[in-house]
């Protein structure tokens, strides 16, 4: 990286960190970190990500040119990961969003190419996490199409669901399709564990006599406030995550999928779950915690105590940044050209180096992945708007 | 049905309002407004922001009663803008790199109707559009005035 790109960089964070850290999410944002980093214990020094990212672009020429004929470039981050046993990858699709074929073609197209990558990543990955939302609107036909794309990959496969796979026959088909969660399974030195966040909406179709149809509409709607503060680990969950944990090492590394993150970034969109304090409470005594998570459908990084959370790209469309909340450890994604289907989305590819770290690539089909200046910045361009949420959905028809 | 004849009972009692309040034509402007004028004024532009809302998120009904129809893929615009986010009303007119013009707001809604949307671009100064543009300058108010950014 040049200095003007290091400069650029860092006008970037400083305008992000000016927007972001002020306010009371900031405030107690810091106050959890406080409470919840044991001491001693550093924000990752990896987060130099794009500073690392572009040393690993310049040394992985040879990497880079395989990686070309599929049309992706890999871009790295390292994060520390102690005790791992040994090396091994696994890969992340999520948020296919799959309309019947006749409807949509194009996340069909999309969802079909990440799955053919996934199958021809060499060394292969031991396993893939599904990340939910693999449907648009809950449809049996939906599911079963998601279902037959990821039959063509024949390595081990886990399912955690999103809220547009379960509101119209609240999980009947993905259970029958794709199993329950949360799970959990240990591999090669690591805990692996599988949340449900998304089945604990409070009921909010049963006294305004919606339909099943209507019920996933006003779901699927991220601007919607109808299904309220739906995202949420649960009391029984948190209780079982507790106990799967009680015989694992403190200080062996967990990684914990979900659909949505684990902290709160912007809750009128979901992009949290409403009990995320009480996560933190049962994950505090562990040091080494990764989440990665899908729904928000961007490139996102956060640190709360110890638990890092790393947010996927979607295969089907990219959402803009939230205007608040944004965590300032974030390096943001460029702007996407809504001229090009493949621009902004992708899957993920994650390794667990021998005894050290996971690296994490965004598997995003376009040449640059984070933006260096502001002007490209899915953030930086922000810069001067205001949003307001919505009037409608609190009038008829939503009402 | 009910519900559909409900709202447009609700446009018509609108605009009959607006033309018992109004003041003969000629005349706006040089007499003070009273409050219900006021209130009156507001709920025309507010009824348009609802209006605009349910096309961007997809209202197959509202669409059909405008005849217009904005998208083929299944995806309605706030799929990729909540809250009218990243549509930028503030930034136009513009040089506008997807179109490689010098261009408006409206020009853009339609281009995002015919590109990403699949859609059928829709007369610039039709209901629909005019609909569109008060939910996202609504949406939007308060971002500080910035013409011409990229
Ligand atoms: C598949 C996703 C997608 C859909 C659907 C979509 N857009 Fe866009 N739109 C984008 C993206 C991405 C941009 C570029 C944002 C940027 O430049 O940062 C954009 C840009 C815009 C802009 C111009 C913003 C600027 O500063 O250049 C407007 C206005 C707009 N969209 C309106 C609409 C409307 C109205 C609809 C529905 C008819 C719609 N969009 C549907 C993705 C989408
Ligand atoms: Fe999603
Ligand atoms: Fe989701």
């Amino acid at each position: 990286m040049d200095r003007t790109d290091a400069l650029r960089l860092e006008h970037v964070r400083r305008q992000q960190r000016r927007h972001q850290n002020s306010g009371e999410l900031a405030r107690l944002r810091r106050e959890m970190d406080k409470t919840l980093r044991p001491p001693g214990v550093h924000p990752d020094r990896s987060l130099g990500i794009t500073r690392r990212t572009f040393l690993h672009r310049s040394l992985l020429t040879g990497a880079v040119a395989g990686a070309a004929a599929y049309g992706w470039f890999p871009l790295l981050n390292t994060i520390e990961l102690a005790y791992g046993a040994e090396t091994f990858s696994f890969a992340w699709i999520s948020d296919t969003h799959l309309y019947p074929k006749e409807v949509n073609t194009r996340f069909v197209e999309k969802a079909v190419r990440a799955v053919k990558e996934v199958q021809a990543m060499q060394p292969p990955a031991d396993f893939l996490i599904f990340g939910g939302d693999l449907a648009q609107l809950g449809d049996p036909v939906e599911l079963q199409l998601g279902n037959e794309i990821l039959k063509e990959l024949t390595i081990t496969k886990y399912f955690i669901p999103g809220e547009h796979d379960w509101y119209l026959d609240m999980g009947a088909t993905w259970e029958k399709l794709f199993g329950t969660s949360p799970w959990s399974f240990d591999h090669k030195g690591v805990r692996f564990i599988g949340l449900d966040t998304i089945s604990h909406a409070p009921d909010y179709w049963s006294a305004k006599k919606m339909t099943p149809k209507e019920r996933m509409a006003h779901m699927a709607t991220l601007d919607s406030s109808v299904a309220g503060a739906w995202a949420a680990v649960g009391r029984e969950q948190l209780t079982w995550l507790d106990r799967t944990l009680s015989d694992w090492p403190k200080d062996r590394p967990v990684v914990i999928f979900s659909h949505n993150p684990l902290y709160e970034y912007y809750p009128p969109w979901n992009f949290w779950v409403r009990d995320w304090r009480e996560v933190h409470e049962v994950l505090r005594p562990f040091t080494n915690v990764t989440n990665i998570h899908g729904h928000v459908h961007q490139v996102l990084y956060n640190e709360i105590g110890t638990l890092r959370s790393i947010g996927m790209l979607a295969t089907s469309w990219p959402w803009p940044y939230a205007p608040e909340g944004v965590p300032p450890l974030t390096i943001p994604m460029v702007r996407v050209d809504p001229g090009d289907p493949f621009d902004g989305v992708g899957w993920g590819k994650m390794t667990v180096r021998q005894g050290e770290r996971v690296d994490y690539e965004y598997m995003m089909w376009r040449q640059d992945v984070l933006a260096t200046a502001p002007w490209d910045a899915g953030t930086g361009d922000n810069i001067n708007q205001i949003l307001s949420p919505r009037l409608a959905d609190r009038m008829w028809p939503y009402q | 049905m009910r519900r559909q004849r409900r709202y447009w009972l609700g446009v018509l009692g609108g605009c009959l309002g607006l033309l018992l309040l109004a003041v003969p034509y000629g005349q706006a402007h040089k007499v003070k407004h009273t409050p219900a004028e006021l209130k009156a004024f507001q709920e025309v532009f507010l009824e348009q922001v609802r209006l605009g809302d349910l096309l961007f998120h997809g209202d197959a009904e509202t669409e059909r009663q405008l005849g217009v129809r904005l998208s083929r893929t299944g995806m309605a615009c706030a799929m990729c803008h909540p809250f009218a986010s990243d549509t930028h009303p503030h930034e136009f007119p513009k040089f506008q790199e997807q179109m490689q013009e010098f261009a408006t707001l409206r020009e853009m809604i339609n281009w995002c109707i015919e590109n990403p949307n699949e859609g059928e671009r829709i007369d610039p100064n039709s209901p629909a559009m005019k609909a569109l543009e008060a939910y996202i300058y609504w949406s939007n108010r308060g971002s500080k005035l910035d013409p011409g950014r990229h």
